[in-house]
């Protein structure tokens, strides 16, 4: 058995080992035919299968005509879920700033506990299409309604800008293109595609993505732990001596034949600081770990693009097991993802490697472990994959909110679903363009860029949902209280994470950066939004009997 | 979760029916789990770790003494520049590596004999000069007088072949202010060697378990498992719940 797959590794690395005289520069640039070929065609057959099940009326594009199982759910969930941020930002985050970046692991996963125990089941039993649907029903005001369908759109765009970082960061690798063209050129694909398929086409997709996903990031984890002696059988165990190795230093004896693609041997001075936690050579703190992955975690459970996904499946009890299929899919590339940054902390130790693209590191890695070129390319491929898989279902939220919860609730509620659906592609469409130019920007790297929409649902969304669902005293005074303050301490931390990246000095400017970054102020929004909601409810007229009796007949029995 | 006596009023926190009891029930009990789970870990992590310095950090403190002392040997240089390598070869900020590198040059420079510093310094600008005219690291020439200085200089600082830092020496060579280490550089070094060589070190990130530092495995292996876990349990739990009060979907 291991002769066998020494031998298939052999073939597999040949190509990759005729390119050891590359220099490191050449890692980054020039046009990838292999790559590009399997990027088209995994593109092809998305808008394919896009247009197989495509919308056909407002019920298939919003929620998929509620029949999807809940495996399937789960799968879509899954790759819903892992993005850009997954499957390129985290290992890019861990690589930069080592333990650090586990609080991006926890925190992505663990708010699904909280998402599950919290709220699916209920979600599904209040009925709606969108979260801006709940929130308008919920607190019985269409004013709230429109607010939260903004919000909503806020969140998409700025969880839809790491996204189009992901797509060019990965266009810009394959095609050798320059970043700005690689945004356009991808936004401009994911566009089209979510405008041929809607919800529908999209779920089905989401199953196919998921499985291009996870299978394109774990077969060169197998490659690389069997090429540099590790227990390759499960690479997520197996990773766990590089690490060790990373910490204690591995010798150019220990290191033996064993080399990068650039020709330095698999060897490198100890760096604790990968695995050691809050290192002071990362820069990170405690506070910022914790904050992290409080953060991460109740924004979850306020993602309206997520907490859509609980409307497609037919009942509540297949709602709540989506999101144990959901996170079990999930979990299996977040197991994998730090395996990523362990090699490459290793494989690019020698400074002559030279400063590489932290959100690249996935590919970069495969790269430097001389992993076939068109394995690399799958995996690039993959990358891309998750970030449309992603992209799509938040486009369709984000037009979801912008047709269904502010042109139909709030404007025109006598519109025929013809003109829904129209208004639901020129949502799309003003949102693709609103993201493509924030992107273009480069605010930061994918990770941060997501936790930013993390960090806005977790202080507006999810002290809604949480107090709507359980309690039935919460009211519409209380709602607008803790939305405004919510929004307060989301303005000033977004304004200040802006300032900093673009160099402009503002009053308390080290102070607010810190206890207010950018990526985790839902740490504190959060509860004050909950508090002030509480309070507020508490001293002003009580929540109307329809609502009460409907939250106790509907969705708690 | 019930209608209470003055009208179709829920919180979770008062039950009224038994459903509504063993619902809360489980879901105090699973945040509990989760909560501990992820913040206590990381509390008691914290409570116990102990800033720890690695052995290259002891190295510079004690030659570092005797340089600014002024009665640094022919060890405490070779020790200055081997710690200054240990720290190059990690990730380090283009700042900081250029203030090690210097520090670090200048070990070896003090470690030369006198008529030899001159040859020393021309060596190190001709590699400088090939190394800026180099487009692939894989061109020959400048791997051979990488190998070369590298099998010149490694004795100086004390460093075996098999020494990882002896690849890195001739890379991180550098002739600015070889002769003298800047006021710039004196200033800032201990501080530099500290937040690069000190670590938050514990009897959790220090055991081994699988391979992993137990915290590691902890965090990126063993959470995910118990998220997954919980959420299983959940789901088990409440189909058991709805079952016994025939509470349907």
């Amino acid at each position: 058995m291991k002769k066998i797959y020494t031998l298939l590794l052999t073939l597999l690395t040949l190509p990759a080992v005729a390119q050891t005289t590359t220099a490191a520069t050449q890692l980054e640039g020039g046009f990838k035919l292999g790559p590009a070929i399997i990027l088209i065609t995994i593109l092809s057959i998305f808008v394919l299968v896009g247009i197989l099940f495509r919308a056909k009326d407002t019920t298939d594009f919003y929620a998929a005509g509620r029949g999807i199982s809940k495996v399937g759910s789960g799968m879509a969930i899954a790759s819903n879920w892992m993005s850009a941020a997954s499957f390129l930002g985290m290992a890019a985050i861990m690589y930069g700033s080592g333990y650090h970046g586990l609080a991006f692991v926890v925190g992505w996963t663990g708010g699904y506990v909280l998402l599950l125990i919290l709220m699916a089941g209920q979600i599904r039993k209040y009925g709606k299409y969108t979260a801006a649907d709940f929130i308008g029903d919920r607190y019985y005001s269409q004013g709230m309604r429109a607010v939260g369908a903004i919000i909503a759109i806020l969140i998409s765009i700025s969880y839809c800008v790491g996204q189009f970082k992901g797509i060019g960061d990965m266009f810009k690798w394959i095609l050798g293109l320059d970043f700005n063209y690689a945004v356009i050129i991808g936004g401009g694909v994911v566009l089209l595609y979510t405008l041929i398929s809607g919800m529908l086409g999209v779920t089905k997709n989401m199953q196919i993505q998921y499985v291009i996903i996870i299978v394109s990031f774990m077969i060169p984890l197998f490659i690389l732990t069997a090429k540099f002696d590790y227990f390759w059988l499960l690479p997520q165990i197996g990773y766990g001596s590089v690490v060790s190795d990373a910490v204690s230093g591995v010798s150019l004896e220990q290191a033996g034949a064993l080399a990068n693609s650039l020709g330095h041997a698999y060897a490198t001075v100890p760096v604790p600081e990968y695995a050691m936690p809050w290192d002071p050579a990362t820069g990170k703190s405690f506070f910022q770990w914790i904050a992290i992955a409080f953060s991460l975690m109740i924004g979850t459970a306020g993602l309206p693009h997520v907490i859509q996904r609980f409307y497609v499946v037919p009942k509540a009890r297949d709602a709540r097991w989506s999101v144990v299929w959901g996170l079990f899919f999930i979990s299996l590339l977040y197991w994998s993802a730090p395996v990523y940054s362990a090699f490459g902390k290793i494989l690019s130790a020698s400074p002559e490697v030279g400063k590489l693209s932290k959100d690249a590191i996935v590919v970069y890695t495969a790269q430097l472990g001389n992993i076939n070129p068109l394995i690399t390319g799958f995996l690039a491929a993959g990358g891309v994959s998750a970030a449309f898989s992603t992209v799509s279902g938040l486009l369709v939220a984000g037009a979801s909110a912008f047709s269904h919860d502010l042109y139909v609730k709030v404007f025109r509620p006598d519109a025929a679903p013809k003109s829904q659906l129209l208004m639901a592609r020129i949502g799309t469409i003003l949102m693709a363009i609103i993201v493509t130019s924030i992107a273009l920007l480069k605010l930061g790297l994918i990770a941060q860029l997501v936790a930013v929409a993390f960090s806005l649902a977790g202080c507006t969304i999810f002290p809604l949902f949480l107090l709507g669902i359980w309690w039935s005293d919460s009211n519409k005074a209380g709602a607008i209280s803790g939305l405004v303050t919510g929004l307060l301490v989301s303005i000033v931390a977004i304004t200040y994470f802006v300032a900093d990246v673009k160099g402009i000095s503002l009053p308390a400017m080290d102070f607010i950066t810190y206890w207010l970054g950018g990526w985790y102020f839902a740490w504190i929004g959060a509860p004050l939004a909950i508090l002030v909601h509480i309070v507020v409810s508490k001293f002003t007229k009580e929540t109307p009997l329809e609502i009460r009796k409907f939250l106790i007949e509907k969705v708690h029995s | 979760m019930s209608e209470s006596s003055n009208g179709y009023h829920i919180s979770f926190f008062k039950p009224t029916t038994p459903q509504a009891l063993a619902n809360r029930n489980l879901t105090i009990w699973l945040v509990l789990i989760w909560a501990v789970a992820i913040f206590g870990f990381h509390f008691l992590m914290r409570a116990i770790e102990k800033p720890t310095p690695e052995p290259a950090y002891v190295a510079f403190q004690g030659a570092w003494t005797n340089i600014e002392a002024g009665t640094a040997g022919t060890t405490d240089y070779q020790e200055f520049g081997q710690s200054m390598l240990s720290v190059l070869g990690k990730a380090v900020s283009p700042d900081h590596r250029k203030g090690l590198g210097e520090a670090m040059s200048w070990s070896v420079y003090m470690l030369t004999e006198d008529s030899l510093k001159a040859d020393l310094i021309k060596k190190i600008k001709d590699f400088e000069a090939l190394k800026g005219n180099v487009d692939n690291i894989a061109d020959k020439d400048y791997i051979a007088a990488k190998q070369a200085l590298s099998g010149e200089l490694s004795p100086v600082l004390n460093l075996s072949f098999m020494d990882i830092r002896s690849q890195l020496l001739p890379i991180e060579l550098t002739s600015a202010n070889i002769e003298g280490l800047s006021d710039l550089v004196k200033t800032h070094l201990p501080g530099i060697m500290a937040k690069y060589l000190i670590h938050n070190q514990s009897v959790l990130t220090d055991t081994i378990f699988l391979g992993f530092p137990f915290h590691y495995f902890y965090t990126a292996v063993f959470l995910l498992i118990l998220f997954v876990g919980l959420c299983w349990l959940y789901c088990v739990r409440i189909d058991k719940i709805n079952a016994k009060f025939n509470i349907i979907d």
